[in-house]
């Protein structure tokens, strides 16, 4: 039984007071094992964003804990504690033009992380630990001299990725990190990411708003809907076999790249009325092995009678 | 090459096409080309080089002191004209206006410039830390709300009376009434970047405030910072001269362009040249500083740069 | 269809821009026809010019940008001899439409939708406020906006990114233009919400008549959308042809890559995708665009640009591949049979 990485018990987050309190994610709970691909997909607004910063400390949660590697860390930590966990797990960000430091140059960016730990012997072992990630990320020495602006979309990222990837973390929380990208450009990145998950043995969230592109990278996959986790399960089986309604529509809504099959297609769409939990509460359910399904008791009966 | 070599497969060149071709580009460059790119610009740098050697030269050799009794019997060397023997005629004392005018230049321009670095220094400073901490930012703007509605001239006038004349009185009063409507300027500035992607990048990286504003957020300030330093110095400049002819700052045996305006504003239209050169010089000062400083300012911003 | 008259043309059409002294060309000989009713997809990556391009049709190329060579001719009108803002005014808008990407900053943040749209129609149409609020509420409907007359009132920040896509859309079509031209107008948007403005599009296509320019870089929505579609590559137009010709019948190697790197084809172990990076627009380009990047390059790739090379009547591409001095090279395995495999993808995916 793989061991368990991180552990999200009914985390629930939300923002603003009183009448403008607006919660952001529900009662989230999931747990991601070591060396798997999780990814979380949902559409703008749904929390799959606010989730991945509140395990990096950047958001405060109003209920429940987040357990990394057996230790609660939605608590106060020591300064020592507080830097293995910025060691432990880092980010990846979705806008390449936004996310680095116009004014630094690269050789800075990408050794920020190793200079506020002196994660070095010496000038020239900091030099050789980024020269070799910026060649794991496919660029070239010479790179280092320049500054962000000079670089396209999918360069930047890179240099995202090697700048996280240098602190060498065992949990890399990829906040969209194709989603700003050329569609050719996102294979590439995907492909570096598997690779490196690869050599490096890293664990990955990895939160995205298009299913298709979360298919050739993750084990498992959880849809978020407006704050809560509407269906979890293996990423084949819930391409072959989706149960809640809102996952049909977000697989249906994306556009096949074949003309006659995607004219013919019809689109299915999501209306959220089609529930009625108004005595029947709802709960997340195992429907079939290891596939979750947030519904009440009605619905459920009715999946799995069609299971 | 022939047809067949021409057809024929080669090695394909994957790493080739991550080559940037451009040049380096190196900021200051950058900004130096889009500076002299103004040819406005230009002309006042020259100009306001000029300005500042002869206030701090000239004085060096004239010996100009306002009160000087050598030749105050000779009435025939008071209010000449400008002639070939004095540029600036002369003024009520007898010595040449050319003396006075450069040395009262001296004074102004030196307070204004030390009023405006020292005050611009605390403000940056407070400024930072002011934006990017929440828990500062509350108390400090309740501070500024109550500071900044009270008006500079009054607290000047007061410290004036209070701690009396003297350049490095008139100094102090003039920076501690400066540095918080500069530090505010700073505090909007780091607000707007504190949280920005790349900032919370840094956080997650572990980075601690003082290399967040050095590294951060103050590079992306320059082309505010220079154009409050441009708009300062000439405010200060104007300060003391407004002072000066109110009869308060500077003490009366210190040469200052305020004071001399102050002296010969009786002459707007008799003996003119008494009071139209020394606003002259100062015009031509602030101006000066005024265009280039903005182009300057201009030029700090990387998005004009191509 | 290809008996159908040609609306909107551009010949031998260059773009150069003037930076830092050096004239740079970002646009390198384009011809392409669009015709009455039809959807053009612009494909491409960043880079490729697709935007500068379309911006020709509209007279908004920067101030340091110029059309150096050829021309673009709307109906018999000719366009490249437009000079000022004045003359433009008369086409932009009112025959030819943009819809841009960022529907955040394509509305005025102050003004009520309503009044921007009633704006546009009194301006290009002439028609009095009453009627133009009458119209606009009926564009509203039309365009899926619920309780269209409440929400005529509100502002920009009130409405969701999808609905101010659609007022954009609305505003674009309220002069019933001729052309439509599209830039990215999807990107920006959850993928539901561009299902669903894909859709209201191709609805309004049908009942307005307008032909379509739809600038993308997702082959998905190519598929979905158009009728004839260009692949550009740093500038140029290296393959045009219908949406079948591209998907089941492709010839040049960018749009092999292209579609070798769909997500959808990708195996447990492998996701092709093509080396390098696009040449920015201002790079120097000796020979085909593509060959640095191209995985089976050939040695005249690297020394001269490559013609056009006809398929059929409806295709073309710009690769010496095509030149019967080549050698045979077949797509690769991975989108041979392209239909075949999509058809067994999205049969076992339930829902599609």
């Amino acid at each position: 039984m793989a061991e368990k990485l991180l552990e999200i018990k009914d985390l629930s987050i939300s923002f603003g007071e009183g009448k403008n309190k607006n919660i952001a994610v529900k009662n989230a709970n999931f747990d991601i094992y070591k060396g798997e691909t999780f990814a979380l997909v949902g559409e703008s607004g749904s929390g799959k964003t606010t989730i991945g910063r509140a395990i990096m400390g950047l958001n405060n949660i109003e209920n429940g804990d987040i357990i990394f590697d057996g230790k609660k860390i939605n608590t106060k930590l020591s300064g020592s504690e507080k830097e293995e966990l910025t060691k432990d797990i880092q980010m990846i960000f979705q806008d390449p033009a936004a996310s680095l430091n116009e004014r630094a140059t690269v050789d800075y960016v990408i050794s920020e992380g190793l200079y506020n730990y002196h994660m070095y012997k010496d000038e020239a072992d900091r030099k050789a630990k980024v020269e070799a990630m910026l060649k794991e990320v496919g660029l070239l020495p010479e790179h280092l001299s320049r500054y962000p602006h000079e670089f396209s979309g999918g360069q930047r990222q890179r240099i995202g990725i090697a700048r996280a990837l240098v602190m060498e973390p065992r949990l890399v929380i990829a906040d969209e990190p194709i989603s700003a990208l050329d569609v050719s450009i996102r294979a590439q990145v995907l492909n570096l990411l598997q690779r490196l998950q690869e050599e490096k043995g890293l664990t990955y969230l990895f939160v995205a708003h298009d299913l298709s592109v979360v298919h050739f990278i993750s084990d498992r996959i959880a849809v978020i809907y407006h704050g809560d986790i509407v269906e979890m399960a293996e990423t084949e089986e819930l391409f072959n076999n989706p149960i809640h309604p809102y996952t049909k529509s977000l697989l249906s809504a994306v556009p096949i790249p074949d003309p006659a099959l995607e004219r013919q297609k019809q689109l299915i769409v999501y209306d959220d009325s089609i529930h009625d939990y108004e005595t029947d509460k709802p709960s997340f359910q195992e429907i079939k092995p290891g596939h979750f399904v947030w519904a009440n008791t009605a619905e459920a009966e009715n999946y799995k009678a069609q299971a | 090459m022939s047809d067949k070599e021409l057809f024929s497969f080669v090695p394909a060149k994957g790493d080739e096409s991550e080559i940037i071709s451009a040049p380096l580009y190196s900021y200051w460059k950058s900004v130096g080309r889009k500076f002299i790119s103004s040819k406005l610009a230009i002309a006042m740098l020259v100009l306001l080089i000029a300005l500042l050697l002869m206030s701090f030269i000239q004085p060096i050799f004239s010996g100009y002191t306002v009160i000087n009794s050598g030749k105050i019997d000779d009435f025939s060397l008071r209010y000449n004209y400008p002639n070939f023997r004095d540029w600036f005629g002369t003024d009520a004392t007898g010595q040449s206006l050319f003396d006075a005018v450069w040395a009262g230049a001296k004074t102004s321009i030196s307070i204004a410039m030390l009023a405006t670095l020292i005050s611009t220094f605390i403000g940056v400073i407070v400024g930072a830390v002011w934006g990017l901490s929440k828990s500062i930012d509350k108390f400090m703007i309740e501070v500024y709300n109550v500071v900044n509605n009270v008006p500079q001239v009054l607290v000047l006038l007061v410290l004036s009376y209070a701690f009396g004349s003297g350049f490095w009185n008139l100094l102090f009063a003039m920076c501690v009434t400066s540095w918080v409507s500069i530090a505010y300027q700073i505090r909007v500035q780091v607000i707007m970047y504190r949280d920005r992607e790349y900032n919370i990048a840094s956080r997650t990286l572990g980075t601690k405030p003082a290399t967040m504003i050095g590294k951060n957020i103050l590079p992306y300030l320059i082309s505010v910072i220079v154009t409050i330093i441009s708009n300062q110095m000439p405010v200060f400049i104007s300060l003391e001269v407004f002072l000066g002819f109110l009869g308060v700052g500077l003490p009366s045996d210190t040469p200052s362009l305020g004071r001399i305006i102050a002296d010969y504003t009786d002459n707007i239209t008799n003996h003119a040249y008494l009071f139209w050169i020394p606003v002259l010089i100062l015009g031509l000062v602030t101006v000066s500083l005024y265009i280039v400083g903005q182009t300057l300012a201009d030029a700090s911003d990387p998005r004009t740069h191509q | 269809m290809s008996n159908k008259k040609v609306i909107l043309s551009a010949k031998d059409i260059s773009v150069e821009f003037q930076v830092r002294n050096r004239t740079l060309r970002a646009i390198r000989n384009i011809s392409v026809d669009l015709h009455e009713g039809e959807t053009l997809a612009l494909v491409g990556e960043s880079g490729s010019g697709k935007s500068v391009f379309t911006k020709v049709f509209t007279g908004m190329l920067e101030t340091n940008g110029s059309v150096s060579t050829g021309t673009v001719t709307y109906g018999d009108m000719n366009l490249t001899n437009l000079k000022t803002n004045a003359e433009w005014e008369k086409i932009r808008g009112g025959q030819i439409s943009t819809v841009f990407q960022d529907p955040m900053t394509s509305l005025n943040p102050i003004k009520t939708i309503g009044s921007q749209i009633s704006e546009t129609i009194i301006k290009h149409q002439g028609r009095s406020s009453e009627e133009a609020k009458a119209i606009a509420i009926d564009l509203m409907n039309r365009v899926g906006i619920p309780e269209a007359e409440k929400r005529y009132d509100e502002y920009p920040f009130q409405y969701s990114g999808g609905m101010r896509q659609r007022i954009v859309i609305a505003i674009a079509l309220s002069s019933r233009p001729k052309v439509l031209i599209c830039d990215e107008p999807t990107t920006a948007l959850d993928v539901t919400i561009q299902a669903q403005i894909i859709a209201l599009l191709k609805e309004l296509k049908e009942e307005y008549g307008f032909a379509m320019i739809f600038i993308t870089h997702d082959l998905g929505v190519v598929a979905s959308i158009a009728d004839k579609v260009a692949v550009m590559y740093s500038g140029e137009i290296v393959e045009y042809g219908t949406v079948e010709d591209i998907f089941y019948d492709s010839r040049h190697p960018y749009t092999w890559a292209l579609l070798s790197s769909l997500p959808q084809l990708a195996t447990t172990e492998k996701l092709y995708s093509i080396a390098g990076t696009p040449p920015s627009l201002y790079s120097e380009i000796k020979g085909d665009a593509f060959a640095p990047r191209n995985p089976k390059p050939m040695a005249i790739d690297f020394v001269e640009i490559p013609p056009k090379f006809p398929v059929s009547d409806t295709h073309w591409a710009k690769t010496w591949l095509l030149d019967e001095r080549a050698p045979e090279l077949t797509k690769p395995e991975g989108i041979q049979d392209l239909h075949d495999k999509m058809v067994k993808i999205y049969a076992k995916e339930g829902g599609a």
